[in-house]
């Protein structure tokens, strides 16, 4: 398990509580998992994920993760309708572990409202947070 | 140990009151897959380790133990124990109750060294001290003193090779489930096994992976060292050390239980181990008596434990929430272990793995589910049930087997 000092919470991203990051790409926002979760998770062997065209509110589950110990739950960091998912990690599941924030993005989301993201923490924020946990 | 575990970035858990590497950065998937096709190695020093001796250890062990020590060896179970020799079986107690599973070695017709969980040394000691009755049979744990750990899979002997002394001799004729040597250096056993420095080690041809494969028992001082060693001469072989999390998918695909999980506070019977027990051919009853053993002739316990396989990696969390639905839509009992075992896959309508020499050009298994359930019906190989946690519902089949193709009882001269 890495000290969270040797993980990684890039800027450009912002995080939920539950451990999603979220990229504003002005259209879209792309989610995925943090480098802090796929640690805690271990080797990711399965991601279940929604259809595209489904909804979802803030905070609702949004798909599920395989690791090898346990099933967890991914939840939506905005609200808003899939617009597309990551068809990759059908057939490569470990790309969550291995590039959390670039190849192992989940979905891409059409928010309802364009500013619900600022709402979420930055990467200093979310490693206060984590730091704050220990 | 500890702090090498953790200098490696090992993700830890607590397992049997033991702090333990549950995988390191590695990987549980790559440590498990080492296993099937190179080899991987664990630390299982928690484990616990008892020598039972003395003039009426035979006979005490005899009673407290389900395996029948006088008719346990070669075909069908007909020779009794000899030095050299080990078995599986487990500790009932009057109910026909699981304390604790064991693997019980005979070092002399007077010596036995008894292997059980983590954190079950002083629970067993005490339970054996509890019916040893007079001076005939004594009783030690020695779990403190002792380290232990696994090398396994098929590459395990050529590695073990680079460490030995003499390894020609030491493999020689070293059937699945035999010893050699001893940790103690003053025993006269211990010259049949040394490492290249002189550590004396009990080498045992067991494990808990099903695969090919050692555990290493020795004074807990060399462990350390050892274990260096061993990294070394395993680094040409791509020699992985593996977590709990590997152990225990390993250990479900070769269908083996986790005590205090798969068999526990209930009668050890109508489960696919019944190989622990001392049955007559006939299955009519036992060769021997043993405590728990009427509890367990009574037969009045109507529930059955079975192996499953699902149909892809998809798991539930097993517990009492998570339910086993027959095809009506009945509950019919729980999930005791659910793991993803990732070095197997379904192949038409059988399983391959990435051991099996028929396995289809290119295979790239996906993993499957896997584990055991409990029922309160009977169901045979090939039922369809559902596993439902509450967040998802899974298919899966009641099977005999799960990893097909495991090298536990490969021939060693053909591992060399």
């Amino acid at each position: 398990m890495k000290e969270i000092e040797e993980l990684l919470f890039p800027d450009d991203v912002h995080y939920a509580e539950t451990h999603e990051w979220a990229r504003d790409e002005e259209e879209t926002v792309v989610v995925g998992i943090g480098d802090y979760a796929q640690d805690q998770l271990g080797d990711i062997v399965f991601v279940e994920l929604p259809e595209i065209g489904d909804t979802f509110e803030k905070g609702d589950q949004f798909g599920t993760l395989e690791s090898v110990k346990a099933v967890s739950e991914i939840y939506m960091p905005v609200a808003g309708k899939i617009t597309a998912i990551n068809e990759a990690l059908s057939e490569e599941p470990e790309l969550v572990n291995l590039e959390p924030y670039n190849r192992g993005w989940m979905i891409e989301i059409e928010p309802d409202d364009p500013d619900e993201i600022h709402t979420l923490m930055s990467g200093t924020e979310y490693m206060e947070m984590l730091k704050g946990a220990e | 140990m500890h702090d090498w575990h953790l200098e490696q970035g090992a993700r830890m858990a607590l397992f049997g009151g033991y702090e333990m590497p549950l995988w390191y950065p590695s990987g549980a998937k790559r440590e498990h897959l080492a296993v099937l096709a190179g080899a991987g190695m664990f630390d299982t020093s928690h484990m616990a380790v008892i020598v039972v001796e003395g003039a009426g250890a035979l006979d005490f062990l005899q009673l407290c133990y389900t395996k029948d020590l006088d008719a346990c060896i070669g075909k069908k179970d007909k020779g009794p124990l000899v030095p050299g020799r080990c078995v599986y079986g487990v500790f009932l107690d009057e109910l026909g109750h699981v304390i604790d599973d064991a693997i019980v070695s005979q070092v002399s017709p007077e010596v036995y060294m008894v292997v059980v969980n983590a954190g079950m040394g002083g629970a067993i000691t005490r339970h054996l001290k509890g019916r040893a009755g007079g001076a005939a049979t004594r009783i030690n744990d020695l779990t403190d003193g002792i380290g232990k750990m696994d090398m396994q899979g098929p590459l395990s002997a050529k590695i073990l090779s680079r460490m030995l002394r003499d390894p020609g001799r030491v493999f020689d004729r070293m059937v699945y489930f035999s010893f050699k040597g001893f940790f103690d250096d003053a025993s006269p056993l211990a010259d049949a096994v040394r490492l290249l420095d002189g550590t004396p080690i009990l080498l045992s041809r067991t494990g808990y992976t099903g695969e090919f494969g050692f555990e290493l028992f020795m004074s807990s001082d060399h462990i350390g060292r050892v274990w260096n060693m061993a990294l070394e001469a395993g680094r040409d072989f791509g020699l992985m050390v593996c977590g709990l999390a590997a152990r225990d998918s390993l250990r479900t695909g070769a269908v083996l239980p986790l005590s205090h999980q798969d068999i526990g506070p209930w009668p050890f019977i109508n489960n696919p181990w019944n190989f622990a027990l001392s049955l007559k051919d006939d299955k009519t009853g036992f060769t021997k008596r043993f405590v728990g053993d009427e509890a367990l002739e009574k037969k009045t316990y109507s529930e059955y434990t079975y192996p499953f396989a699902g149909f892809d990696m998809r798991k539930v969390s097993p517990g009492n929430s998570t339910v086993v639905m027959d095809s009506n839509g009945a509950a019919i009992g729980t999930v005791l272990t659910c793991v993803t075992e990732m070095g197997i896959d379904r192949v038409g309508d059988r399983i391959c793995s990435i051991a099996s020499p028929d396995r289809p050009e290119g295979f790239r298994p996906r993993g499957l589910s896997c584990g055991f359930v409990k029922v309160t019906k009977k169901l045979a190989c090939g039922d369809t049930v559902e596993l439902n946690d509450g967040r998802r519902g899974i298919q899966v089949l009641i099977t005999d087997d799960i990893r097909p193709d495991r090298s536990a009882r490969r021939a060693i001269k053909d591992m060399l």
